[in-house]
C-alpha cells in the first residue's frame, strides 16, 4: 500500500464520522438515511483482522450507546458482532469486488439493526416486523449505495487488504 | 469454524471478540447507576467535539432558515410599502370626508365612486347611492375639497354624476368676499385647458385678482351657497365693453376621488362646512 493511500484511507474514515454528525440529520428520515458511522466501521473491517474489527465495533457501538442510553450496551453488542463477522466473512468467503462489498454493506447494516432491535428488546412484534422488513432494508440500501459510491471513487485506498489485490 | 476461517481469525482475534461481547453484555445488564456515568463520561470526552460539531451544524441550518424567513418578510414588507402612499392618500381623504360629514351634520349621503373616472374621461362617473338613499336628480355632489359635480340620473341603488368637466355643467358662482358673481363652466373639452373652469359673465369694470377663491352662490337653488369651486388663476378673455372671463383652477379633480357626498336636503348655505384651506389660493 502506498503511503498516500494510507492517508487517504484515514481521511475518508474521518470524513464519514464527520458526515454522521453534520449531514445525516439533513438527509430526511433517520430510519432510512445512510449510516455513515456504520459504513466507516464496515470499510474498516475490509482491511482489518477480525479481532481489531470486533474491538472497533465495540467502541463504535459504545459511543453510539452513549447517545441513546436507554439501550446501553445493545449497540456495543450489535456492532461487535457486525465488525467481527464482517471481517471474518470478508476474509473467508468474499472476493474483492465492488458489488460484493456493496452486499456486505447491505447485510451488515440490516444485521446490525436486527441485533440492536433484539438486544434492546424495546420493540413489539409489529414494530419489529416493520423495522426488519421496511425501514432496515431501506437504510441498508442507502448505506450500501453510499459505500459503493465511495469504493467507486476511492477504491484503491479503501478496499485493499494488506498484501491483497485491488478492488 | 472452517480451516480458512482459522487462517484469518486467530486465537487472539477470537479472544478479543469474546471479550468485547462479554463487555457489551455486561454493559446491557449493568444497573442504571453504572450506565449513566459511563455514558455521560463518553459524551463529555470522546463525543464532545462531535456533538459540538453537530450543534454548530444545527445552528448554521437554523440561521439559514431564519435568513430565508427574514428575506421573505423583507420582500413582503417592500411589496406592501409600494401601496403605502396610495393607502395614506386614501386615509387622508376618508378622514377629510368624515370631517366634512361632521361639519355638514345632516342632509347628505356618503357614496363610493364605483366607476372611477379615467384621467382622460372624467366627465361622468357612477356612485353607490341611489333613490333608496334619498338621492334625487340635480343633487349637488361634493368632496372635502369642494364641488365635484351634479347628479344626472338616479337608479334605485346607484346614481350617475356629471362632473364639473362635462361641457353642459354650469354653476352660479361668487367670489369668497362676495365682490364678484358669475357663471362657472368648463373651459374646454380638449387641449391644455380641459382641466380648468372659467368664470363667465363678470362685468367688464370689475377686476378679479389671481388667487381669489370662487364659491357657489346658491342662486338657482341647485347648489347651496358656499361650496368651493376653485381659485382664479388668470384672465381667459374679454368681450370689449361687456364682460370678462377668468380661468379658474378647480378645487377637486374627479379622477382622484374614491368617496363623495351627495347633498340631499335643500340647504341654502353650507359655507361653514368646508375648511378654510380646502381651496389653496
Amino acid at each position: 500500500m502506498r503511503k498516500s493511500d494510507r492517508y487517504r484511507y484515514l481521511i475518508i474514515l474521518a470524513g464519514l464520522v464527520v458526515l454522521e454528525f453534520t449531514v445525516r440529520d439533513r438527509l430526511g428520515d433517520k430510519r432510512i438515511a445512510p449510516d455513515f458511522l456504520l459504513l466507516a466501521l464496515l470499510i474498516y473491517t475490509i482491511r482489518a483482522q477480525p479481532g481489531r474489527s470486533a474491538l472497533a465495533g465495540f467502541v463504535v457501538g459504545l459511543l453510539r450507546d452513549a447517545l441513546t442510553p436507554t439501550s446501553f450496551g445493545a449497540g456495543a453488542l450489535a456492532h461487535t458482532l457486525v465488525g467481527y463477522l464482517s471481517s471474518w466473512a470478508k476474509a473467508v468467503f468474499f472476493a474483492e469486488n465492488v458489488f460484493v462489498n456493496g452486499c456486505l454493506f447491505f447485510a451488515g447494516t440490516w444485521f446490525r439493526n436486527l441485533a440492536v432491535a433484539l438486544a434492546s428488546g424495546g420493540l413489539d412484534r409489529t414494530q419489529l416486523g416493520w423495522e426488519l422488513l421496511v425501514w432496515s432494508p431501506l437504510q441498508s440500501f442507502t448505506t450500501a449505495a453510499t459505500g459503493v459510491l465511495l469504493l467507486w471513487l476511492f477504491g484503491r485506498a479503501l478496499a485493499m487488504r494488506p498484501g491483497g489485490s485491488e478492488v | 469454524m472452517s480451516p480458512a476461517a482459522d487462517r484469518y481469525a486467530s486465537r487472539a482475534d477470537t479472544l478479543i471478540f469474546l471479550g468485547c461481547v462479554a463487555l457489551a453484555v455486561a454493559a446491557m445488564s449493568a444497573p442504571d447507576a453504572w450506565r449513566d456515568p459511563i455514558a455521560q463520561g463518553l459524551r463529555q470526552t470522546v463525543l464532545a467535539p462531535f456533538l459540538a460539531l453537530q450543534q454548530q451544524t444545527d445552528l448554521l441550518s437554523a440561521a439559514r432558515a431564519r435568513y430565508d424567513a427574514v428575506v421573505a418578510q423583507r420582500d413582503s414588507a417592500a411589496l406592501a410599502a409600494t401601496f403605502l402612499p396610495e393607502l395614506r392618500s386614501e386615509n387622508v381623504r376618508l378622514r377629510s370626508l368624515l370631517g366634512l360629514g361632521a361639519h355638514l351634520g345632516w342632509g347628505y349621503v356618503p357614496a363610493e365612486v364605483l366607476h372611477q373616472p379615467e384621467p382622460t374621461n372624467p366627465l361622468m362617473f357612477v356612485v353607490s347611492a341611489g333613490r333608496k338613499d334619498g338621492v334625487r336628480p340635480l343633487s349637488g355632489v361634493v368632496s372635502p375639497e369642494g364641488l365635484v359635480g351634479i347628479v344626472a340620473t338616479v337608479d334605485r341603488q346607484t346614481s350617475v354624476v356629471m362632473s364639473w368637466a362635462h361641457p353642459e355643467f354650469r354653476a352660479s358662482a361668487i367670489a369668497a368676499d362676495g365682490s364678484v358673481v358669475g357663471i362657472v363652466a368648463p373651459h374646454g373639452a380638449a387641449g391644455p385647458g380641459v382641466w380648468l373652469l372659467e368664470l363667465q359673465g363678470v362685468p367688464y369694470r370689475q377686476q378679479v385678482a389671481d388667487g381669489t377663491v370662487i364659491l357657489t352662490s346658491g342662486l338657482g337653488g341647485v347648489f347651496p351657497r358656499g361650496i368651493p369651486i376653485g381659485t382664479v388663476v388668470g384672465l381667459a378673455g374679454e368681450a370689449t365693453g361687456w364682460e370678462r372671463t377668468y380661468l379658474v383652477r378647480p378645487a377637486v379633480h374627479p379622477a382622484v376621488l374614491s368617496h363623495v357626498m351627495i347633498l340631499t336636503a335643500g340647504r341654502a348655505d353650507i359655507r361653514g362646512a368646508f375648511q378654510a384651506d380646502s381651496v389653496a389660493p
